[in-house]
């Protein structure tokens, strides 16, 4: 169960009579619990399509999507239950100027529920309990969506994906434009969420110190191509990063710059500044 | 679009002007030949300046549905001259059951096959066929539909005068670039000016339009995709939720245009434009020789017309 994808393609038709491969023969399995998983890739590499793909928001042009048992093909199945599928697996859009609509904050995030047929006052608690877990306050309950500064915007479109309260959840940048306290205060949001519940998170960031401190699994596309699966730790370690317009994370930066510089025993991979401090202070103290 | 041929490289002043005085000499003209004469002439300019004719019959695509309508009405509207034709129409039981059968079969044609106008047509001739000789009584309503000389030779005036207008146009779009056709607008509405119309602006505001056009497209789509995430699938639920996923795709859509245009102000400003004033351009208008002789074609074709129209 959970999201599998089968030999998936995706063209975009181009101006020009060429079409444009966003991603190609993409095999992968995406499990319905106990994932934490980055999507990783430079700029144009296809992970927003990708992404896309795992709530049937657009149909591969060839290939297979198995999601929950629902096989997304090229034409448009009758007996498929669209709705369902993004019941189950919720997407959240990098910007949040693309969802935000209604006139107050409290509404916005009901707009999900109620899409999917849960009663008013149910849905307004699971808003008030999404609002809660991304940092927002009762008081934002009346506030206009218009008014609210870029970050909050962003909190209050995840609590609209939060409060359908989907079994794997998939977001495109959440980090983006946030200043480096909110950035973490996200990255937690997820884990917590991930570790209380075991749902399947799936996170698309271009920050490479995210994806070694916080998750259990790293993809890796390349021009649409699927280059690496396995875990940041096999990652950092591997010697794809280059080619793949991938950056080291500052702590493996920094400590094998002093490394090499100094020519010490030390361990290059920590995953957090602290971790890092710590393996620091304990060469020092040896030498 | 760029492309060879005698008409990009044309000023695209001298192809508006000569664009407007060809169309008043097509109207100009009186009968079917004279018109047929003049549809020669735009299928040359067509050769001429190395456009295919298929992209014509493409850009026709969208307006053919008006052609076929045209001439259906010309035919059964004008009466007068000599009757080709005369049949009662009946409207029976059985007609109505084959009008409703041939409809079907052209809907699930229409899916299969490629050629969607063509069955158009067979679907408008099958009816009329279907009316004409299913002829079981009791009707409950019959009509005699005569068609005259009169009729199909209006309805073939009309259809072709329609088909010229849209081929010169054609060539107009094809060879020329948003920017340039605005360019040459400005210029040509220049003289405006002293009757308080400021064909700068005016312009500028067309080209901005234009450049957002796939711009906002491309926001639809992608807000569409962010909603339906929220379980607003346009193509799913009741006449009553979609009138809310409507509203859900629309306040976004204003929202972002609105942001946008701010976002295009501030960037205008600050390089410098300041409204009304006067601004130098990258690519500066100029004739040429060829400008010269689609002029003197275009005045002879002109003054050709008014000749016929006068003589004849």
């Amino acid at each position: 169960m959970g999201i599998r994808f089968e030999k998936v393609s995706h063209e975009y038709a181009s101006y020009s009579k060429k079409t444009y491969k966003a991603i190609e023969d993409i095999t992968l399995n995406i499990g319905e619990k106990d994932e934490f998983i980055a999507l990783v890739g430079h700029t144009g590499s296809g992970k927003s399509t990708l992404a896309k793909h795992m709530n049937a928001l657009i149909f591969p042009t060839s290939g297979t999507v198995n999601i929950f048992g629902n096989d997304i093909t090229k034409k448009r199945d009758k007996k498929i239950k669209y709705n369902d599928i993004r019941k189950r697996v919720g997407l959240v859009f990098q910007f949040p100027e693309y969802q935000l609509f209604e006139e107050t904050v409290e509404k916005d995030i009901m707009f999900g529920p109620l899409n999917f047929k849960i009663p008013v006052d149910q849905a307004k608690e699971l808003a008030l309990k999404a609002m809660r877990l991304v940092g927002l306050d009762e008081t934002y309950l009346n506030r206009n969506p218009f008014n609210l500064s870029g970050g909050e915007k962003k909190r209050v479109s995840i609590a609209g994906i939060l409060a359908i309260d989907p079994d794997i959840l998939v977001l495109d940048e959440p980090t983006s434009g946030l200043d480096p306290f909110g950035k973490y205060t996200l990255m937690n949001l997820f884990r917590d969420i991930h570790k209380e519940t075991g749902k399947t998170i799936i996170i698309i960031t271009h920050d490479m110190d995210l994806v070694y401190q916080y998750f259990n699994r790293a993809i890796v596309l390349k021009d649409g191509l699927l280059t690496f699966d396995g875990t940041p730790d096999q990652l950092f370690k591997s010697d794809i990063l280059e080619q793949n317009h991938l950056d080291l994370p500052n702590t493996i930066k920094t400590l094998s710059y002093l490394k090499e510089t100094y020519q010490i025993d030390i361990d290059i991979y920590k995953k957090t500044v602290k971790e890092a401090i710590d393996e620091v202070n304990r060469v020092m103290c040896n030498e | 679009m760029p492309g060879k041929g005698f008409f990009y490289n044309l000023d695209p002043r001298t192809k508006i002007i000569s664009i407007v005085f060809l169309m008043v000499a097509i109207f100009l003209l009186e009968t079917i030949t004279q018109l047929l004469i003049g549809l020669g002439v735009g299928i040359l300019l067509l050769l001429v300046g190395r456009i295919s004719l298929l992209k014509v019959v493409k850009g026709l695509k969208p307006i053919f549905i008006l052609l076929i309508f045209t001439f259906v009405f010309q035919i059964a509207l004008n009466n007068g001259g000599v009757v080709l034709s005369t049949a009662v129409m009946h409207f029976n039981l059985y007609s109505v059951i084959g009008i409703v059968l041939l409809f079907v079969v052209w809907r699930i044609l229409v899916r299969l096959t490629k050629f969607r106008m063509l069955l158009l047509v067979a679907f408008i001739l099958a009816v009329y066929f279907n009316l004409r000789y299913i002829n079981f009584q009791p009707d409950f309503y019959s009509f005699s539909l005569t068609i005259y000389e009169k009729g199909v030779e209006m309805s073939i005036f009309v259809v072709v005068r329609l088909l010229i207008i849209i081929t010169l146009t054609t060539v107009l779009t094809l060879t020329t670039k948003p920017t340039d056709l605005t360019q040459g607008l400005e210029s040509i509405m220049h003289p405006l000016k002293k009757i308080g119309f400021n064909s700068q602006d005016f312009a500028l505001i067309i080209s901005i339009s234009l450049r957002y056009i796939p711009t906002i497209f491309d926001e639809a789509q992608k807000i569409m995709l962010a909603q339906a995430s929220r379980g607003a699938d346009f193509s799913e639920g009741k006449l009553k939720d979609k009138l809310k996923q409507i509203i859900s795709l629309l306040v976004p859509m204003f929202i972002i245009a609105f942001m946008r245009s701010e976002e295009l102000a501030d960037a205008m400003e600050s390089r410098n434009f300041v409204p009304g004033q006067k601004r130098t351009r990258i690519n500066v208008l100029s004739f040429s020789i060829v400008d010269v002789y689609t002029g003197l074609f275009t005045l002879a074709c002109f003054v050709g017309a008014i000749l016929v129209k006068v003589m004849l």
